[in-house]
């Protein structure tokens, strides 16, 4: 059987296998193995495709280019740290008594399940399938949103499927108009709605449609990866879902939501030149960092606090594709793997914190966790350190390539705009932190007595992605550079 | 010739059956309206298979016509039925206002139309034109309403746009995609279904300006 297809396979099977029930233990063994063994896939698929072979199943309707691979990779190692750091996770519930069969048949059923969704988009060649993917993510993220079944799961939840719903509708409609500008020039059947097909078809595409369509399109998956103005439910979610499903939606989901609209800007870059939808990302880009910053700074939720950071991540890598040239996308993708590292330590350290108290409101984690939960608090702290783009770590030097392409190109005032957003978000991220980390204890009456750390499953997840990402600021594989010089080189190059 | 004022007949129908969806308070018989707006859309899409002979497009009439002018408004129906809640409450905006809002969307929704290739004229001109209006509606009804099950017809309208422009302007999108979404519409329906009742459950109420506790 083909390679892609086996990568696609392997977690709709553990999917199953995990929903269907069984002993606990076999169930575990099942969710980290078959997850480890897709993340294993998509290693072999990203060498295939460096070692000259570009994978591709069912007539080019699955096809495999850089991007797809970088994203492709970043997706399944995700994946993997998530289901592992999920099943610590969930036996600390079990201690407390807070896990029902519903929720483990959930759990171990939809994980891999939204896995499968991420890997499905980022191999997709035709648009509809991916916009098939999509939506599946979309409906699997609901249920884990609800998880817990909480009064404000439920408004969470409902909130995300009506906007998620509403922007995949948008997306749906942009696909439409994309497929109705190329009439008469992309050929007949399944066919007609690849990827390739349109870029091979850019210059006779009827302009008006294709515009109508390319904004459709972006604002639609725009709306997935949480870009402003459509990221309001983002905090939310985050809020809600269980830390392992929230590094999927922060991680997965906006790498695969992104990857979404570079497809699209790619079509409408061929067709009309990289103004058009370029100036559209730079400007929701800009908004996302704007609107970001303040939120941050008067946040009264760990989890809540992750959810606006995502926003101005998403809005950073929109910038660097917006602002173009090599040097700008390379720093967008860059910027995409970075944040994939850093981003899991901070759900997970966070997750923890959250755990052991109860709740990851402020108000009752209360401050200075660090004596209180060394290992968590630190982790937090060195996670908090990634993701504001602290040298030496890596987020800082991606941010550095998008702001010197900025001040080198045309929108000198937009990189104004956002170094000062930037320098916003991090003084107001390190106040949040400090204080819930090392700050005075709150008045006794409204702290909670955390539960002992313990070393389990979760724990050493936590670690071991702490390690990589620390690593990663020093050292990345030569490969997974040459992975992101592919991408950049499709994303430059049209590269079809 | 027939076939052309038999589209645009019908397409005003649909339009017609959006604007009675946002002066109507009873829930079932805004499900009834999506029902026959869908039932609109089939008969569409069987007018241009016919007149065109593209018979691929058959196969959106009978997804069109099974699923969501019967299945979607049957199992909608059962879930009020369920949940024993008949009205709407009385909208952000009141009706005549909202109409006449609805009455400047679908202005805004033709101009936008003319940039289409087939230009100013032809049958396909107003299929855009009321798709565009449709969307804009549905939008419209989803900020202004309270109900869940409201929400859940606007999304529904939008979506019902969305596949009027595709059979409007292009032949048709390819087989699979289109199975593809359509199970995709099921889906999001059923969950839609599970999580209006896990709502009413808790709540005691569909009325999602109640859920207002998650701010900032």
């Amino acid at each position: 059987m083909n390679l892609l297809v086996w990568t696609l396979a392997v977690p709709l099977v553990t999917a199953a296998i995990g929903g269907a029930g069984g002993p606990r233990k076999f169930k575990d063994a099942v969710l980290i193995g078959g997850l480890f063994v897709t993340f294993a896939l998509c290693l072999v698929t990203a060498r295939q495709f460096l070692s000259g072979r570009a994978p591709a199943a069912f007539g080019d309707a699955l096809r495999v280019d850089g991007l797809s691979a970088l994203v492709l990779v970043l997706c399944g190692f995700v994946g993997l740290l998530s289901g592992s750091y999920g099943v610590g996770y969930l036996r600390r519930n079990e201690a407390r008594g807070l896990v029902t069969p519903r929720m483990r048949r959930e759990f171990y059923g939809l994980i891999p399940g939204y896995v499968f969704a991420m890997l499905l988009v980022a191999m997709a060649n035709n648009l509809g399938i991916m916009w098939i993917a999509v939506e599946l993510t979309t409906l699997a993220s609901v249920f884990l949103i609800t998880f817990h079944d909480r009064d404000t799961s439920l408004e969470a939840g409902w909130k995300f499927l009506v906007l998620g719903s509403l922007g995949l509708g948008f997306a749906l409609l942009g696909t439409v108009l994309l497929f109705a500008a190329g009439q008469g020039h992309l050929g007949e059947g399944m066919s007609a709605l690849h990827w390739t097909r349109f870029m091979q078809a850019a210059a006779s595409l009827h302009p008006f449609t294709l515009r109508l369509g390319v904004v459709f399109a972006l604002i639609g998956y725009g709306t997935k990866a949480g870009l402003a103005p459509m990221h309001t439910w983002k905090p939310d979610a985050y809020r809600e879902a269980p830390s392992p499903a929230g590094v999927l939606m922060a991680v997965g989901m906006l790498n695969g939501a992104l990857y979404c609209m570079l497809r699209v800007h790619l079509i409408s870059t061929a067709a009309l030149g990289p103004e058009f939808s370029g100036g559209l990302l730079l400007t929701l880009g800009l908004l996302s960092v704007l609107v970001a910053t303040p939120f941050i700074l008067i946040q009264w939720n760990l989890k809540r606090l992750l959810a606006y950071s995502s926003i101005e991540h998403v809005g950073i890598m929109a910038i660097g594709v917006g602002l173009g040239g090599e040097a700008g996308v390379f720093g967008a993708l860059l910027h995409m793997t970075y944040h994939s590292f850093a981003k899991p330590v901070a759900f997970f350290s966070a997750g923890t914190l959250a755990q052991l108290h109860s709740s990851s409101d402020f108000k009752r984690i209360s401050n200075g966790t660090f004596s209180r939960t060394p290992v968590a608090s630190a982790l937090f702290v060195l996670a908090a350190l990634m993701m504001t783009g602290s040298p030496p770590f890596g987020l800082f030097f991606s941010e550095m390539i998008i702001l010197r392409t900025g001040f080198l190109g045309a929108h000198v005032m937009a990189t104004l705009i956002f170094l000062a957003a930037l320098v916003v978000l991090f003084c107001g991220f390190a106040y949040q932190v400090g204080h819930i980390v090392l700050g005075p204890p709150r008045d006794p009456a409204d702290r909670r007595k955390p539960l002992p750390e313990r070393f389990d499953l979760g724990m050493a997840t936590t670690i071991v992605a702490a390690i990589a990402a620390a690593v990663s600021a020093f050292y990345l594989p030569g490969p997974l550079i040459a992975l992101i010089r592919a991408a950049t080189e499709v994303v430059r190059g049209g590269g079809v | 010739m027939t076939a052309n004022n038999l589209l645009i007949l019908c397409a005003a129908g649909m339009l017609v059956s959006a604007y009675l969806m946002v002066g109507q308070k009873a829930l079932f018989t805004a499900i009834r309206l999506y029902g026959l707006q869908s039932l609109l859309l089939g008969i569409i899409a069987a007018t241009i298979a016919v007149s065109k002979g593209q018979h691929a497009l058959f196969v959106t009439v009978a997804i069109t016509v099974v699923l969501k002018a019967i299945l979607i408004p049957w199992f909608l129906m059962r879930v009020i039925d369920r949940i024993g809640i008949h009205r709407e409450i009385e909208p952000f905006l009141n009706v005549p206002a909202s109409l006449l809002a609805c009455l400047g969307l679908t202005v805004v929704g033709y101009r936008v139309s003319t940039g289409f290739p087939e230009g100013a004229l032809g049958v396909s001109h107003h299929l855009v034109g009321v798709a565009l209006s449709m969307l804009l509606i549905g939008l419209f009804l989803m900020v202004t309403r309270k109900k869940a099950i409201t929400q859940i017809l606007a999304l529904l309208t939008v979506e019902n746009a969305v596949f009027l422009v595709a059979v409007g302007v292009t032949s048709g999108m390819p087989l699979i995609v289109e199975l593809g979404i359509a199970f995709d519409v099921i889906l999001a329906v059923l969950v839609l279904g599970i999580l209006v009742h896990r709502i009413v459950d808790r709540f005691e109420s569909m009325d999602v300006s109640r859920l207002s506790k998650l701010k900032g």
